[in-house]
């Protein structure tokens, strides 16, 4: 973007701006509408529509019908946990791209996905499920972020490569251990559980789980949306943005802790969703340019629908759940594919 | 379906050990379930088993636990902990590190058994049996799943043990039972059978399968129920509450591989708890015996009756108690008592849900 746009090209952009926003919003809110209506259990749109309104009024009663428990109960919750899940990885995503000046990475690179994929298959192991499972996915996923921190800094400072292959060390370690509690695990009763939780799922979204995703994700997200300034000068090379009063190392690592914290939870509840982070930012990209001020919000938008699209058609395509992390990747991987080869031709031509 | 041929050479070597039961020298034949030949120069003494379903089996064929030399760890833990521990304190102290609970042999911990014939799945691969046979030890192959498998590697077990004799009586009460079932079901009308549901895990996911080669399904038929999961495609698919409140079933049974699931789960739950079965107070946990009963093992006949008692009480009316005492004694040579079939059966658990009074001790 041009730094000097005269006025009236400036407010046609911000207008072109808000209808891009606005339009991802509408998609947004049209698509969790679309996603709560739809479900392998027949609820007519205006007994949708009924019930939405009776449990707005009557909040925290259970009903007693089928169809309003499935509304407000199991569709709810799963939507909004899919819508903001999408949102926190994608997000993530946006961010660790940032940091790193590389469109390529995502939250995976740090090793807190495998960290917390460690934790939750641990717990599944020894038979627990819900808030252990939960506590464990994300307390492991915060010890892989401290193990990469801890490795990565040497001197008393961090280089951003040294991020990258502690992240790939600590990644392969808990790749590892997840390895091992498969061998180990019972094929008869926690084996299955595992795999499945591992390719990842909402199909045990509830308002407790939802509780509990909340204010990991909800901190996250607001972290990250504060540092959105402090992202663009991220981008730049590490003595320009000390030339501007940023010390880099330590707003690196308060952008690492907010996606650790995002990742771990998602991980949490929903296992291992992955690409959200890798490609929802290049499509906000595509959208609302490089500026990590647009570029955030966009994201958390694109993502939040996307991942609730998504998970609309892992639970009613069939009478059985397709596992999330298929669909994303069947879809995010071309995809990607197109990107990358699109990249690489304008780098380029440039 | 097994080729005809695999019956038939089967028959032929039972029928020959059945000459051959007291010279003990003459080699015995055994086609296994991958149809390859498996010759032993005399019965097998000793019997190492990597599939988890086939260490109790080996027991029940045999009579006793003495020529099962080595099993799956998960096999040991579930023989340890039910009811066959009690029976056979002595199967603590049987090797379970031949395999780890993934099936994939340890050669040397096998070989340290000394066995005469190690038991292997037949349809994970020649990566899992390869090993075995390169160590010199001889392996039979078994395919799980049907009743008519079943049958088949009873047969194939009991005949390497020197003891066909075993598998005609026990093959035979199966059939008998089976034969009995199929007479009674097929005369109740298609709208009086309930729909039921076997939720293969029901902690952290719910899973459920279709009808095609699976047991539970197999046997809900039997008893003269419908499989309400019968549209899924596949065996432990994963689905989600909204999909058993569609199906609406009639009866949920749990599974038996969870044992930290009981029907407070179902009764827990905003929206199971809803389904005509939780209403009806139509939820049950299969029973764990000296095998669980949800898939095919040797007490099988027993899962199929305790089905049929609770689906149609008035059509089905089996002495479930005195008929497990029976098939304990032949199986194992144990005495059940009433506490061993009222743990087995989760009395303390459901023993007030409906139709399950019928089970209590006299």
């Amino acid at each position: 973007m041009s730094t000097v746009a005269t006025e009236p090209v400036r407010s046609g952009i911000s207008a072109l701006r808000i209808g891009v926003f606005g339009l991802m919003i509408a998609g947004l809110v049209a698509t969790m509408l679309f996603s709560i209506g739809a479900g392998r259990f027949s609820v007519s749109v205006p007994r949708i529509a009924e019930i939405l309104v009776n449990g707005a009024l009557n909040p925290g009663t259970i009903p007693d019908e089928m169809d309003e428990r499935i509304v407000l109960l199991v569709r709810l919750p799963r939507v909004l946990l899919a819508a903001l899940s999408g949102a926190a990885l994608a997000v993530g995503g946006a961010a660790l791209q940032g940091v790193f000046r590389n469109p390529l990475v995502s939250p995976q690179v740090l090793g807190i996905s495998q960290g917390a994929a460690f934790g939750g298959a641990l717990a599944l192991l020894f038979g627990y499920s819900g808030i252990v499972l939960l506590g464990m996915s994300f307390l492991l996923g915060l010890a892989a972020l401290i193990l990469v921190g801890a490795l990565a800094r040497i001197n008393g400072r961090t280089e951003i490569i040294t991020v990258i292959l502690s992240g790939m060390v600590v990644g392969a370690l808990f790749a590892a251990l997840v390895s091992i509690v498969q061998f180990v695990a019972d094929p008869n009763t926690s084996l299955p559980a595992i795999v499945y939780w591992l390719m990842g799922s909402f199909s045990t979204a509830t308002w407790a789980r939802l509780g509990l995703a909340v204010p990991g994700m909800a901190l996250g997200l607001f972290a990250v949306w504060l540092l959105r300034y402090r992202l663009n000068l991220l981008a730049l090379e590490d003595s320009e943005a000390r030339s501007l009063g940023v010390n880099p190392d330590r707003e690196r690592w308060i952008v690492f802790a907010a996606i650790s914290l995002m990742t771990g939870t998602s991980v949490a509840v929903a296992g291992i969703v992955g690409w959200i982070g890798l490609v929802v930012p290049h499509a906000a990209r595509i959208l609302v340019g490089e500026d990590h001020r647009a570029l955030i919000p966009a994201s958390a938008l694109l993502g939040a629908a996307y991942l609730t699209f998504i998970d609309t058609l892992a639970r009613t395509l069939t009478a059985a759940e397709i596992p999330l992390g298929v669909l994303t990747a069947l879809i995010g991987a071309p995809v990607f594919g197109l990107l990358l080869r699109r990249h690489f031709r304008e780098a380029n031509r440039a | 379906m097994l080729p005809r041929r695999l019956y038939t050479s089967l028959a032929i070597s039972v029928a020959a050990m059945g000459f051959a039961a007291t010279a003990s020298a003459d080699p015995i034949t055994i086609v296994d379930q991958a149809d390859r030949t498996v010759t032993l120069q005399k019965p097998a003494d000793r019997i190492a088993s990597i599939p988890i379903p086939m260490a109790s089996t080996i027991i029940a064929m045999d009579g006793g636990t003495s020529k099962l030399v080595g099993m799956n760890p998960t096999a040991k833990s579930a023989i340890v902990e039910g009811v066959l521990g009690r029976i056979f304190p002595e199967a603590k102290d049987i090797p379970s590190d031949i395999t780890a609970p993934n099936f994939i042999p340890n050669i040397e911990e096998l070989a340290a058994t000394h066995p005469d014939l190690v038991i292997q799945w037949a349809d994970y691969g020649a990566d899992l049996v390869d090993p075995i046979s390169n160590a010199g030890l001889n392996v039979a192959l078994i395919s799980y799943g049907t009743e008519e498998k079943t049958r088949y590697y009873h047969n194939m077990v009991a005949t390497a043990l020197g003891k066909p004799e075993r598998a005609a009586l026990i093959n035979g009460w199966r059939d008998t039972v089976a034969n009995e079932m199929a007479a009674k079901a097929k005369d109740i009308p298609a709208d009086k059978k309930p729909k039921v549901l076997y939720l293969g895990r029901a902690l952290e996911n719910l899973t459920a399968s279709g009808n095609k080669g699976n047991y539970n399904a197999w046997y809900i038929d039997l008893v003269g129920g419908v499989n309400a999961s019968s549209d899924v495609q596949g065996n432990g698919t994963t689905i989600s509450p909204e999909q058993i409140a569609e199906w609406n079933p009639d009866v949920i049974l749990l599974n038996s591989f969870e044992a930290k699931l009981g029907i407070d789960r179902i009764y827990n739950d905003p929206i199971l708890s809803l389904t005509k079965a939780a209403k009806e107070h139509k939820v049950y946990k299969m029973p764990l015996g000296g095998y669980r009963w949800d898939p095919p093992s040797q007490e099988s006949p027993l899962t199929w009756m305790w089905l049929a008692n609770l689906l149609h009480p008035d059509v089905f009316a089996y002495d479930l108690r005195g008929e497990m005492k029976k098939a304990y004694k032949t199986l194992y040579n144990y005495d059940l008592t009433d506490a061993d079939i009222d743990g087995i059966l989760w009395m303390d658990m459901q023993g007030a849900e409906t139709a399950y009074a019928q089970f209590k001790a006299k």
